[in-house]
């Protein structure tokens, strides 16, 4: 077996190996880092292989095939001929093609295993976040909000209590002038004394809309520059969100805190193929 | 020989002209020293009015407190050229002694009320937890590394030679289009810990590979490692295909 035939077919079973590590990590959860190290070896690897065989096993370029003369007698082509059926040419690639086919196969493998991360179906649970009815209002400490820590024209994130860091609970809310509320449906009720709180996630791809312009009362998304008006209820003005930020009905208590009145008006964050209307 | 009286009839235009003298003496140097009063006439009572109440122009000053008016003057921000010029950071137009002398004025105005000017110690300041605070409150506007960034109609200013005094003013004023920050998002402490951190991240970056691309972020950082990484694909390709 000549060298670069030794290499080539190592490096196809390298590729194997690493493919077959790659779903060993994938299955065991363990470290993504590794399932990116593994990939990019079997896939070095087996790049690698196809190298060394253009270098080493196919013949040396470039080739000239020069059309037969005529009338070759027929001893010559038959010499020709056995040349072909000679078993050594074939036999002599079986290590490497079998090195190939066992590559191929686990990198197929690798291929197909990861369709398990797209389950299992999310549910009903997009249309839910952790705010319930009598959940006291927090920030980011952990820290319960009372309703005349936020001045006029201030801005906190916050979050139910129990779920600081909560991804779908996270909500902005921001004091303005109770006069100037055009909150639909009546919502004025449940933003007291101008408190109004809404989903702090963007309704287009989900990024954090913490940009406020408190002088025009607009949430700004800083992905892509969606613009939501506050004081009529989070409406998007401008930018490629479609639907408003959903509001979180609130209710000052008798000791000052503030406690939500239930979960938001709608499901937060981005759109989802069967989300609720 | 005159008498007593008539000596002291003629001395009295000479006492007289000493007196006027005297009297006039302090309105001359009153002139090349102006009162807060009169700067505040001059260069602020055009646009807040005379009694800080605000005009058609400008706002009133009365709710801004003494941090508000201090934030503005010792940023530069005002006193503007023109109503119509946009507010932003300059030169201060006065000296410290001057400001404080505006603020002590501005702050005798009836109805005149708001934040003191806060004393900011980032000496003793948690600097991680500056960090945590400037990601949830600050970063969304004035970018991860504190150089600022666009919003829908304006920008938000780059925050590099804000003093701590300043960048806590800010805070719990909220200048212009920029809210404030109360209790309930940055506590007094907090305060001192977004002060250091932000001086941090603006003074002296930790800019790990070198070159920092003038902070524009992480898609300029990824557009750069992209072209890099197509030439060396593109030299590794040339190599691999030499074989002919």
């Amino acid at each position: 077996m000549k060298r670069s035939e030794r290499f080539a077919a190592a490096c196809f079973l390298v590729c194997a190996a690493a493919s077959v590590g790659l779903l060993i990590v994938y299955v065991q959860h363990s470290d993504p880092q590794w399932e990116g190290i593994l990939l990019g070896l079997a896939l070095a690897a087996f790049g690698a292989a196809f190298v060394v065989i253009a270098h080493g096993l196919l013949p040396p370029g470039p080739a000239v095939n020069y059309r037969e003369p005529f009338g070759a007698d027929r001893a010559e082509a038959g010499g020709v001929e056995e040349s072909f059926e000679r078993i050594d040419v074939v036999s002599r690639r079986r290590f490497l093609v079998a090195a190939a086919g066992t590559a191929l196969v686990a990198l197929a493998g690798v291929v197909v295993f990861p369709l398990r991360s797209l389950g299992p179906r999310p549910g009903n649970s997009l249309a839910h976040t952790p705010w319930r009815r009598g959940l006291r209002v927090v920030n980011e400490s952990g820290l319960v909000v009372r309703a005349d820590e936020v001045a006029l024209g201030s801005l906190v994130t916050v979050f139910p209590e129990g779920f600081v860091g909560s991804a779908d609970g996270q909500a902005v809310l921001m004091r303005v002038e109770p006069n100037m509320l055009r909150l639909p449906d009546g919502r004025n009720a449940v933003a007291p004394k101008g408190l109004v709180a809404f989903s702090k996630v963007c309704t287009h791809a989900g990024c954090p809309v913490g940009l406020y312009e408190a002088q025009r009362h607009e949430l700004l998304c800083p992905c892509h520059q969606s613009a939501f008006e506050v004081l009529i209820g989070a409406e998007p003005r401008s930018g490629p969100a479609a639907r408003a930020l959903p509001q979180l009905p609130l209710e000052i208590a008798s000791d000052g805190t503030l406690v939500a009145l239930g979960d938001f008006t709608g499901p937060v964050g981005p759109a989802y193929w069967n989300m609720p209307q | 020989m005159p008498g007593l009286a008539t000596r002291l009839l003629l001395a009295l235009p000479v006492v007289a002209g000493v007196v006027a003298l005297l009297a006039l003496r302090p309105t001359a140097g009153a002139e090349t020293a102006p009162t807060a009063r009169t700067i505040y006439l001059g260069d602020c009572a055009v646009c807040h009015g005379a009694d800080g109440a605000g005009t058609q122009r400008g706002p009133g000053l009365l709710a801004s407190g003494k941090a508000g008016v201090d934030f503005y003057l010792s940023t530069g921000r005002m006193p503007l050229q023109t109503p119509t010029q946009a507010v932003e950071r300059h030169a201060p137009r006065y000296g410290p002694e001057t400001i404080r002398a505006l603020i002590d004025y501005i702050a005798t105005l009836p109805g005149f009320h708001g934040p003191d000017i806060p004393v900011v110690d980032t000496a003793q300041a948690d600097v991680a937890r500056g960090g945590t605070l400037y990601r949830l409150n600050c970063a969304a506007c004035h970018a991860w590394s504190g150089r600022g960034g666009a919003l829908l109609h304006r920008e938000a200013p780059p925050l590099d030679r804000a003093t701590a005094t300043q960048i806590v003013e800010a805070i719990i004023v909220g200048p212009g289009n920029m809210p404030s920050f109360g209790p309930a998002a940055i506590n007094t402490p907090g305060q001192a810990d977004v002060a250091a951190y932000t001086h941090q991240i603006t003074r002296n970056p930790d800019d790990r590979g070198g070159f920092a691309l003038w902070h524009l972020g992480p898609l300029p950082e990824g557009a750069v490692a992209l072209f890099a990484g197509m030439l060396l694909l593109l030299v590794l390709a040339r190599a691999i295909g030499t074989r002919a």
